[in-house]
C-alpha cells in the first residue's frame, strides 16, 4: 500500500459539527448573557411583611425577668454611639453603634444562632434602624426592646404606683418592677459601690456560609 | 496478514457521550454534595486504616497519618471510600453487561504478561506517590477541580499531561 | 437551592448512600466508555485513540458550563462549592510524577477500580501500586513536608488568580476544545492503527 505524504482531509461527521456548535453556543450564551448583582439577603416582599409585623417587640418586663434569672441566651445591644454607652447602660450589654451594624466584626454578635439578640437605643428609633439592617440580611433572633431606655427608666427604675383602680394585674407588675429595681441597684442609698457583677463571657460563633467539605 | 474482526467486547460508547454522561454525573454530584467525586482519597483512607490497626503508636507519631486519624471513627468513613465501592459495583455492572468480565492481563503483544505486570506495579507506585503531592488524581483533582475552575485542579491537569507526554517515547515499546 | 445536603435541603445521613449511587453511575460510564483498558487510556499518548481527551473535556466543558448555568440562574451558590486548594509547587511536582506512573501503568486510581471490577490483573497490579506509593510517601512525610505544605495560594479559582471572568474562560476553553477533538482526529487518521 503506497503511502503518500499529503494531509488527508478529515471528514467530520455532521452530527460532531453540530454537537460542537451546540457546545459553542452554549459558551458564548453564558459569556453574553446580561449580568446582575445578586441579592444576598431576603427578598423584598418578605421584609416588608417583617417590618409590619410587631413579633420583633420584646418589652421591658420580659427583658428585666430574663436578667434577673440569669437567661444565658439573652444578649443586649446598645447601638447608642459610644459615649452615651459608656456613661449608663445596662448590665452586661455590647456596644455595637449604629453605623456599625454592618461591619464584619459585628457580624459575629448578629449573625449567629445561639443567643437571642435584644437591641436597644434611648428611644425605639435607633434600635428599630439597626433592626431593619439585620433583617435585611436575613439575620435571625434579633429584638427590639420597645421604647428602649426611656421605657426602662420608666418602667423598672422608676415604676409607677398604680392606681387603686387599676387591675390585679397592674399591681403584680408594680411589685415585680420594684423588685426589680432593687435587683438593678436602684434605692442603694449607702455609699458602698454597687456589686460588680462578674463579666459575662459572650462565646461567639459566627454563622459561616457552609461551604462543602471535600478534597483528595 | 489477518485482521481479526473483535466482537461486541470492544463495542465501547462513543467517547463524546460517555463525556456528556460523564459531565452531567459530576455536575449532580456538585449540586447535591457539594463535592466532586474523586478515587485517591481511597485509597489514601484504607492505607491510613491499615497502618492504624497494624501499629497504632506508630501511625499517631507520623505527622502524615495523624491527620486523617479521627478519634472514635475509622479513617474509612469518608464520603470517597464509599465512592469507591460503587465505583467497583459500576464497573463491574458495566462489565457484565457487555460481556468483558474476564481474568487476564491486558499488554501489548510486544511484551510479555509478567513485564506488563512489573511495569503496572511500577507505575502505581508512581501514581500513588504523585496523588498524594497533588492532593488528588485526574478524577479528584482533574475533573472535580476544573469543574468549578479552580487553579490547583488546572496545573495539576496540565502536569499530568506534561509529564506524561514527556516520559512516553522513552517507554513507548509497552504500548506499540 | 443548591448545593444540596450542605445546605440542609437533604439531610447528612444520605451523604454517604448517595455518594454510593453516584460511584456506581461514575464507574459504570467509565467502564462503558472503555477506561478498564490500559491500552485505550495510553492511546492519547500514541496518537491511536483519544478517548481519555475527548472524554476528559467533553465531561469537564458540561460539568462547567452546568455549574455556571446553574449559578446564573440562582440553583445552586458556588461559593459554597469545594475548591480544590492550591499549593503550587506540590501540585506541579505531584502533577508530574503522576504524569509518569500515567504513562507506565496506564491507570489512573478511578480506572484502576473499574478495571479491576472487570479482572483485568494489571490493573489490581497497579491498585497494590498505589497502596505502595502512598505507604511510601507517608513514611518519609517528614523529608516531604516542607514541600507538601508550601507555597499555598488558598482555595482560588483560575478568576482569582489571573483576572479572566469565568465566563469568558469556559468559552475560551470550549473553543479550545473543539480544535483539540478535530487535530484529534487528524492525527488519529495518520498514526498506524493499533488492534487492542
Amino acid at each position: 500500500m503506497s503511502n503518500t505524504y499529503k494531509i488527508k482531509k478529515v471528514v467530520v461527521k455532521t452530527e460532531y459539527k453540530v454537537l460542537a456548535a451546540i457546545l459553542i453556543i452554549l459558551a458564548g450564551g453564558l459569556v453574553l448573557l446580561p449580568k446582575y448583582e445578586k441579592n444576598s439577603g431576603i427578598k423584598p416582599e418578605s421584609f416588608l411583611l417583617n417590618i409590619m409585623s410587631t413579633e420583633r417587640y420584646v418589652t421591658t418586663d420580659q427583658i428585666a425577668n430574663k436578667m434577673i434569672n440569669q437567661d444565658p441566651n439573652l444578649l443586649l445591644i446598645d447601638v447608642r454611639k459610644k459615649e452615651d454607652f459608656d456613661k449608663f447602660s445596662l448590665p452586661n450589654a455590647v456596644n455595637i453603634p449604629l453605623a456599625k451594624v454592618l461591619s464584619s466584626d459585628s457580624e459575629a454578635y448578629l449573625n449567629q444562632d445561639t443567643y437571642d439578640v435584644v437591641l436597644y437605643s434611648n428611644d425605639n428609633c435607633y434600635a428599630d434602624q439597626a433592626w431593619q439592617l439585620c433583617n435585611r440580611m436575613g439575620y435571625k433572633h434579633i429584638y427590639v426592646l420597645k421604647g428602649g431606655l426611656n421605657e426602662w427608666f420608666n418602667t423598672i427604675i422608676n415604676p409607677q404606683e398604680p392606681k387603686i383602680t387599676d387591675s390585679d394585674l397592674a399591681f403584680k407588675d408594680y411589685n415585680f418592677r420594684k423588685a426589680a429595681a432593687m435587683y438593678f441597684g436602684v434605692g442603694n442609698k449607702t455609699n458602698t459601690a454597687p456589686k460588680v457583677k462578674p463579666k459575662r463571657v459572650i462565646k461567639l460563633a459566627k454563622k459561616k456560609k457552609k461551604v462543602a467539605e471535600g478534597g483528595c | 496478514m489477518k485482521i481479526h474482526i473483535e466482537e461486541n467486547k470492544h463495542v465501547y460508547w462513543n467517547p463524546y457521550f460517555g463525556g456528556l454522561i460523564l459531565g452531567l454525573v459530576i455536575l449532580f454530584t456538585f449540586y447535591i454534595t457539594g463535592r466532586g467525586p474523586g478515587a485517591s482519597g481511597a485509597f489514601k483512607s484504607t492505607i491510613v486504616t491499615v497502618v492504624n490497626d497494624v501499629a497504632p503508636t506508630h501511625a499517631e507519631n507520623n505527622a502524615y497519618y495523624d491527620r486523617f486519624i479521627k478519634k472514635g471513627d475509622s479513617p474509612m468513613n469518608t464520603w470517597l471510600v464509599y465512592e469507591a465501592l460503587g465505583l467497583l459495583i459500576g464497573g463491574f455492572l458495566s462489565g457484565a453487561l457487555s460481556g468483558r468480565l474476564k481474568l487476564f492481563v491486558e499488554h501489548s503483544p510486544k511484551i510479555t504478561s509478567k513485564k506488563r505486570i512489573i511495569v503496572a506495579l511500577l507505575g502505581g507506585v508512581f501514581f500513588g506517590l504523585g496523588a498524594q503531592f497533588a492532593r488528588g488524581c485526574t478524577s479528584g483533582a482533574g475533573l472535580s477541580g476544573l469543574a468549578v475552575l479552580s487553579l490547583g485542579g488546572f496545573i495539576t491537569v496540565l502536569s499530568i499531561f506534561g509529564g506524561g507526554y514527556a516520559i512516553a517515547y522513552f517507554v513507548r515499546k509497552n504500548w506499540i | 437551592m443548591g448545593p444540596l445536603i450542605p445546605n440542609g435541603v437533604i439531610p447528612t445521613e444520605w451523604n454517604f448512600v448517595i455518594a454510593i449511587l453516584i460511584g456506581i453511575a461514575f464507574g459504570f460510564t467509565l467502564e462503558a466508555s472503555g477506561f478498564s483498558s490500559s491500552r485505550k487510556i495510553a492511546g492519547v499518548f500514541y496518537g491511536y485513540d483519544f478517548a481519555v481527551l475527548k472524554v476528559f473535556f467533553t465531561a469537564a466543558l458540561v460539568s462547567m458550563i452546568g455549574i455556571y448555568y446553574m449559578d446564573y440562574f440562582e440553583l445552586v451558590n458556588v461559593e459554597q462549592l469545594f475548591v480544590l486548594p492550591t499549593y503550587t509547587w506540590s501540585a506541579i511536582i505531584g502533577g508530574v510524577i503522576m504524569g509518569f506512573g500515567f504513562v507506565l501503568g496506564g491507570f489512573c486510581p478511578g480506572t484502576t477500580l473499574c478495571a479491576a471490577a472487570i479482572g483485568k490483573i494489571d490493573g489490581m497490579a497497579t491498585m497494590v501500586g498505589i497502596f505502595i506509593g502512598i505507604f511510601l510517601f507517608s513514611e518519609f512525610y517528614d523529608f516531604i513536608e516542607p514541600l507538601f505544605d508550601g507555597s499555598y495560594l488558598g482555595r482560588i479559582t483560575i478568576t482569582d488568580s489571573l483576572g479572566i471572568s469565568p465566563y469568558w474562560f469556559i468559552f475560551l476553553f470550549t473553543v479550545f476544545a473543539v480544535i483539540a477533538f478535530y487535530f484529534a482526529d487528524v492525527i488519529r487518521k495518520r498514526v498506524k492503527k493499533v488492534f487492542y
